[in-house]
């Protein structure tokens, strides 16, 4: 499939790596300027280094710090124009109940939840002038849960509740509001939690058996789909919850 | 009616009025030994004396704002060993998403989200020991986008992956549930239409948003609670009920 972004700019969050890196990577093939948000500005110019790119501006903010979505869409204001918001900054960091402090809470739903909120609002003006986009990439724990993972998994369903309203609210300006519902990829934060298992394959092993198509999604199919969501081909598309997941919330074996 | 509850210990946060009101008195009838939660220290003391004429010692009651972190800590130590959490209390304001600040997220979402969370883990131990049960009272809020309720949906939704998270960890010693009600009767929904320019219309917009045309009165929400959270409903968890007059279901082409 192949997109024709040219012309248009797109705020993506959380792209310093992993599927935010690879969300720049396709805008930037189809002709798109990119905002680039990571939460350090280290980070942010190693990913644009990486990308060897003359279409991409840096928006380092850490968007779970106060005045953090401000930040990060200050240089979309600047610039004057947003076609495209993909809110997909996010922490996951395993918990048992037990042991979830109010720090990891907080943060949780700071990162996930609170800060797309905030940062639609701050480029609202842009996106209601470009009848413009938001892709908030949510995950298939929007949709379910498991175990160990309480903040991310309420945080995640906050996600796609909150993608709905807003759809609702900003219908009337033609903003399309859509989620994206991703399982597990194999992104360079798997690969660290293999490695931290003690035993990757067994690690890599549990997931793959987790998704009935028998393998991890890569960030790159992820990716082409926020552009087709993001694309004309997906005009009639708002409020929606896509799960692309391998099957992993469709049923149980 | 001595019932399901009898030698049961539930505590309904958000018990004064309400639909927490009238699951409290539900949960009292059917035998409960209830603990009441209210903001103020008064409106807990009116609803312990109302309620204590005709259920006696089986009422108590205390008053935490849930909003504040340590007090939502101490309504667990107060409230001790419980067999049933309802979280009950709940915010709703409506706010256009260009207007929404700091102080409006978190309104909403420390009392109707993260409160549910502190108290259910803070009640863990007992939970667990008496094969408990969680009842989060959510909204199809969760479930449907409404206009200028960005926050509420947020937490609503955020309140049923909560339950959904909970169940998962917490199965088979504890059952969690959560109850969206649809447009009730109550002191909130009275307080929105009598901020709005024309309340009448709110009514009906409420009204029209389900198929069967009316809102609720509180305690059809409180039966689906205290069904929730009796042996009738044993082989549910992680699950929703939702009681919202079809709102849910689908809608009329008008």
């Amino acid at each position: 499939m192949t997109f024709d972004y040219s012309g248009k700019v797109a705020l993506v969050t959380g792209a310093g790596r992993g599927l935010g890196f690879a969300i720049v990577e396709a805008f930037l093939a189809a002709g798109a300027t990119v905002i680039l948000n990571d939460r350090t500005a280290a980070g942010v110019e190693q990913a644009i280094d990486r990308l060897g790119h003359r279409r991409v501006i840096p928006a380092p903010a850490d968007l779970a710090a106060p005045g953090g979505a401000e930040e990060a869409a200050a240089p979309a204001i600047r610039l004057g124009r947003l076609d495209i918001l993909v809110n997909n900054a996010a922490i996951n960091i395993e918990r048992s109940i037990e042991d979830t402090g109010e720090d990891h809470w907080d943060q949780h739903l700071a990162v996930i939840l609170k800060a797309p909120l905030f940062t639609v609002q701050h480029v609202l003006p842009l996106l209601t002038r470009s009848q413009g986009t938001v892709i908030n990439i949510a995950s298939e724990l929007g949709l379910h849960a498991i175990a160990n993972n309480v903040a991310y998994v309420a945080a995640k369903h906050g996600l796609l509740a909150m993608t709905r309203a807003m759809a609702m609210e900003l219908a009337p300006q033609r903003i399309r509001v859509n989620a994206v519902c991703p399982g597990t990829m194999d992104t360079e934060l798997m690969q660290e939690c293999a490695r931290d298992s003690g035993d990757p394959d067994a690690y890599y092993r549990s997931f793959r058996t987790y998704h009935p198509l028998g393998r991890l999604a890569t960030p790159q199919e992820i990716a082409q789909f926020v552009l087709c969501l993001a694309s004309p081909a997906a005009a009639f598309m708002t409020g929606s919850a896509v799960a692309i997941d391998g099957g992993s919330t469709a049923g149980r074996r | 009616m001595m019932g399901r509850f009898a030698e049961k210990c539930v505590l309904v946060t958000g018990s004064t009025r309400g639909i927490g009101h009238a699951s409290a008195q539900r949960f009292l009838e059917e035998g409960a030994r209830v603990i009441l939660h209210g903001r103020s220290a008064k409106s807990v003391a009116d609803a312990v004396k109302a309620f204590g004429a005709e259920y006696g010692d089986r009422v108590s009651g205390f008053a935490a704002d849930l909003a504040q972190r340590d007090q939502c800590r101490r309504l667990c130590s107060e409230a001790g060993e419980i067999d049933i959490l309802v979280n009950c209390a709940g915010i709703y304001e409506e706010v256009a998403i260009e207007s929404i600040d700091d102080a409006h997220w978190h309104r909403i979402l420390d009392v109707n989200t993260t409160a549910p969370w502190l108290l259910a883990q803070g009640l863990l131990v007992s939970l667990r020991r008496r094969n408990g049960v969680i009842v989060n009272v959510g909204s199809d809020s969760g479930l449907l986008g409404y206009v200028n309720s960005t926050v509420y949906c947020a937490s609503k939704g955020a309140l049923i992956g909560l339950t959904r998270a909970l169940a998962v960890e917490l199965a088979p010693q504890v059952r969690v549930l959560c109850v969206c009600p649809g447009p009730v009767e109550t002191d909130m929904l009275r307080d929105t239409m009598a901020a709005a320019s024309d309340p009448e219309a709110v009514r009906q917009g409420w009204q029209s948003a389900t198929l069967l045309g009316r809102i609720a009165a509180p305690k059809e929400i409180a039966a689906a609670i205290a069904f929730a959270a009796s042996p009738d409903c044993g082989y549910a968890t992680g699950n929703l009920i939702i009681v919202d007059g079809g709102a849910t279901a689908g809608r009329r082409i008008v």
